[in-house]
């Protein structure tokens, strides 16, 4: 897949406090890459960075298909975190200017937002001004005002914040949809599990560095080992003895036993003492929540898999 | 530029759609005329009180005073009346407007002429009687039996001629045109009009941006244009805003003053000057414009500004305070010193010039400079404020702030 965008070795500072500490991926075409981390992790910092909002110390981000210095802005659909607008005036009016700024041609644009408006079931809003619109109507106007003069690049800063899970999946499916017309996507989010479902690589950061870079299904074998939850009243020095278990958490008369990441889970069931009480027994992968949680909290299970994966 | 220009569309388009901002428009010239014809509604109130005078006229000189009323159009009604000194008691307590005066030769001698008004009187009376004089004293002298030399000797007044010895010196040259003052003060009031108007407009420039990270859409401006082109564009945008404020202005108060004043306005209009005073008036414009847009973009909320942004809110109004010492004396000190201060200067500058007869070229040049300069400067200034204030979400600037982004 052709490279649309290279960030490298990007580093800022803030007064005394390094924000990014070097940070180094790749958006490609057609791909929803995912840019994941707790608040403050230097998520939208990059972001700024790459918009040219911020300048980075250090580092260089490099925009290829696009000759010369600047920022190929007219390329790229940008919606930030920190976003809303213009109160008084008419959709119609705002997103024309917008699309007006990006160089789109007006005819063109029109069209398009009487289409994007009926797809998210604003038809017949265009007249109707920004502060008579509800909170998640005005985001699905400015979304339109992203991706409205077809960038080839759509950055997408939380794109899913504040939206009903009606409007969720919507935005979720147009960015999909998008992504398979050939847009190279970069978003950043909290929702893992919109994340999971949607993405094709991801970068989670932590304290302005890389913990994770990968495709989704390269993280999920890595770092998300197989886990086995048991409901039923079991001692803990039972469990643990169990072998390939990595470790046990247990809450009331739930257990989770984290096993090995090379465990074949057919024969592993087979090493279950008879002792052991199973009211309930489900075995599924780490969720990228589960590993998100972990990161924020700075519990180390993400380590011990990443020594076996190292 | 080219980007500018469309946010500097897009800003005159946003207000002149936007109804306050119409009002407005519209609202400030009927405020200016409608308070100007209030004032003449009251001077006509006034005016068509007639008087009546009763001259009861003993000596014959009735004639030569209706003469000098119908000379200096005194809005009088000269009557003659037989009626004594004593007898008219009743007439003074009933009348209104109404005065009596008595021109007997006891009175005629002692240079004395007794005046009886009503209660209510014309309040110009008393000064008016006054040019009633003129005509007596000229009677009385022909009773001298002088010559007609000895009475023009008597009659003519002495005078003092006073002579400065600027004049001095520019008399030796040419004589001195005696200039007409509407002449100059057309195109000062006129720039001075301008500049008022745009710098009000230009204020609408500190709550756009503002308003613009209130609204937080300051990000995705952002990701289209450069910073500089955003602030350019508002800059440009709220300059034309301000040029239509004064067309409306002018379109409404010229055809008055045409019809009102009888004076050529516009030819007094069109003159070279006026050129060199708008030029003052829109560099004026521009400097605090750069002020305002840099402050403004350090704003999170226009209510809760502090005293650091409310104190250079009120730069443009320094002029005001220095209006009265550069009018009385516009090559004093004040007046030169607040040329050179760019804050002051466009207001001092249109001020002088508007009442100096000579204009000190070379002190405007230097203020010009010293204007251009600091324009630029401020614009800088107002550029890296603008860049990283638009962005900041939630908290007003400190001034401390605001002097490390400068330096940074």
């Amino acid at each position: 897949m052709e490279v649309m965008l290279t960030v490298e070795g990007l580093e800022k500072s803030f007064k005394d406090k390094q924000a990014l500490k070097g940070i180094s991926f790749e958006v490609r075409k057609g791909e929803i890459m995912a840019i994941l981390g707790p608040n403050g992790a230097g998520k939208s910092t990059t972001i700024r960075n790459i918009m040219g909002i911020m300048y980075p110390d250090n580092g260089s981000i490099t925009f290829h298909n696009h000759q010369g210095n600047e920022i190929p802005r007219n390329k790229i659909g940008y919606l930030p975190e920190e976003r809303g607008l213009y109160k008084n005036v008419k959709v119609m009016d705002i997103l024309l200017y917008l699309a007006d700024l990006k160089d789109y041609p007006l005819d063109k644009a029109k069209e398009r937002i009487l289409m994007y408006l009926k797809k998210f079931d604003l038809e017949g809003k265009e007249k109707v001004a920004i502060d008579e619109l509800s909170k998640g109507m005005g985001q699905k106007v400015q979304f339109i005002g992203s991706i409205l003069h077809e960038p080839e690049l759509l950055i997408l800063d939380e794109p899913f914040s504040g939206l009903d899970p009606v409007s969720q999946e919507l935005f979720k499916d147009e960015i999909r949809s998008l992504a398979d017309k050939g847009t190279a996507i970069l978003l950043s989010s909290h929702q893992m599990n919109l994340v999971e479902e949607m993405c094709d690589r991801l970068f989670m950061i932590q304290n302005g560095q890389k913990v994770i870079y990968g495709t989704m299904n390269d993280v999920k074998t890595k770092y998300a080992n197989f886990k086995c939850t048991i409901h039923g009243r079991n001692s803990l020095a039972v469990l643990e003895n169990i072998p390939q278990v990595q470790r046990v958490e247990q809450k009331d008369d739930t257990s989770i036993l984290f096993l090995d990441k090379d465990v074949e889970p057919n024969s592993w069931l087979k090493t279950l003492p008879e002792t052991v009480q199973i009211h309930e027994l489900k075995i599924n992968r780490i969720s990228l929540h589960e590993i998100f949680i972990d990161i924020a909290t700075n519990k180390n299970l993400i380590q011990e898999a990443g020594d076996l994966h190292a | 530029m080219r980007n500018s220009m469309k946010v500097a569309k897009w800003e005159i388009r946003r207000n002149l759609k936007n109804k306050s901002f119409v009002i407005g428009l519209f609202l400030t010239p009927i405020l200016i005329l409608g308070f100007s014809l209030l004032g003449t509604l009251f001077d006509d109130s006034e005016e068509p009180t007639e008087t009546t005078v009763f001259v009861n006229d003993e000596i014959g000189v009735y004639d030569s005073l209706q003469e000098t009323v119908d000379q200096f159009d005194l809005n009088w009604i000269l009557h003659q009346t037989d009626l004594a000194e004593n007898e008219i008691d009743a007439e003074l307590e009933n009348g209104e407007n109404a005065a009596y005066i008595f021109i007997n030769n006891q009175a005629f001698e002692n240079g004395t002429i007794p005046v009886y008004t009503t209660d209510e009187i014309d309040s110009d009376f008393s000064a008016n009687v006054q040019l009633l004089a003129g005509p007596l004293q000229q009677f009385r002298i022909s009773q001298l039996d002088l010559t007609e030399e000895e009475i023009a000797v008597i009659s003519g007044d002495v005078v003092f001629d006073e002579t400065s010895a600027e004049d001095y010196h520019a008399g030796e040259e040419e004589s001195v045109v005696t200039e007409n003052p509407m002449e100059k003060l057309v195109p000062g009031l006129f720039a001075g009009v301008i500049l008022f108007a745009i710098v009000v407009t230009g204020m609408m420039i500190f709550q756009s941006a503002s308003q613009e990270k209130k609204d937080k859409i300051a990000e995705i401006i952002l990701s289209s244009v450069t910073p500089g082109e955003l602030m350019q564009g508002k800059i440009i945008g709220y300059f034309v805003l301000g040029i239509i404020q004064v067309a409306v202005l002018l379109a409404f108060v010229v055809p008055f003053a045409v019809t009102k004043i009888d004076e050529p306005v516009l030819e007094y209009l069109f003159v070279p000057e006026t050129l060199l005073l708008v030029l003052i008036a829109v560099l004026g414009y521009l400097l605090f414009a750069s002020i305002f847009v840099g402050i403004g973009a350090t704003l999170a909320d226009m209510s809760t500004s502090g005293n650091f942004q409310g104190m250079v809110m009120m730069l443009p109004f320094l002029s005001f305070i220095l209006i009265s010492p550069v009018l009385n004396d516009p090559n004093g000190i004040i007046a030169k010193v607040g040329s050179y201060i760019p804050f002051t200067s466009p207001g001092v500058l249109i001020m002088r010039l508007t009442t100096l007869e000579e204009w000190p070229w070379i002190e405007i040049i230097i203020a010009l400079v010293v204007l251009i300069i600091s324009i630029f400067l401020f614009m800088k200034l107002a550029g890296k404020i603008f860049k990283v204030g638009i962005l900041m979400y939630g908290k007003n600037a400190t001034p401390g702030e605001i002097w490390k982004w400068i330096r940074s």
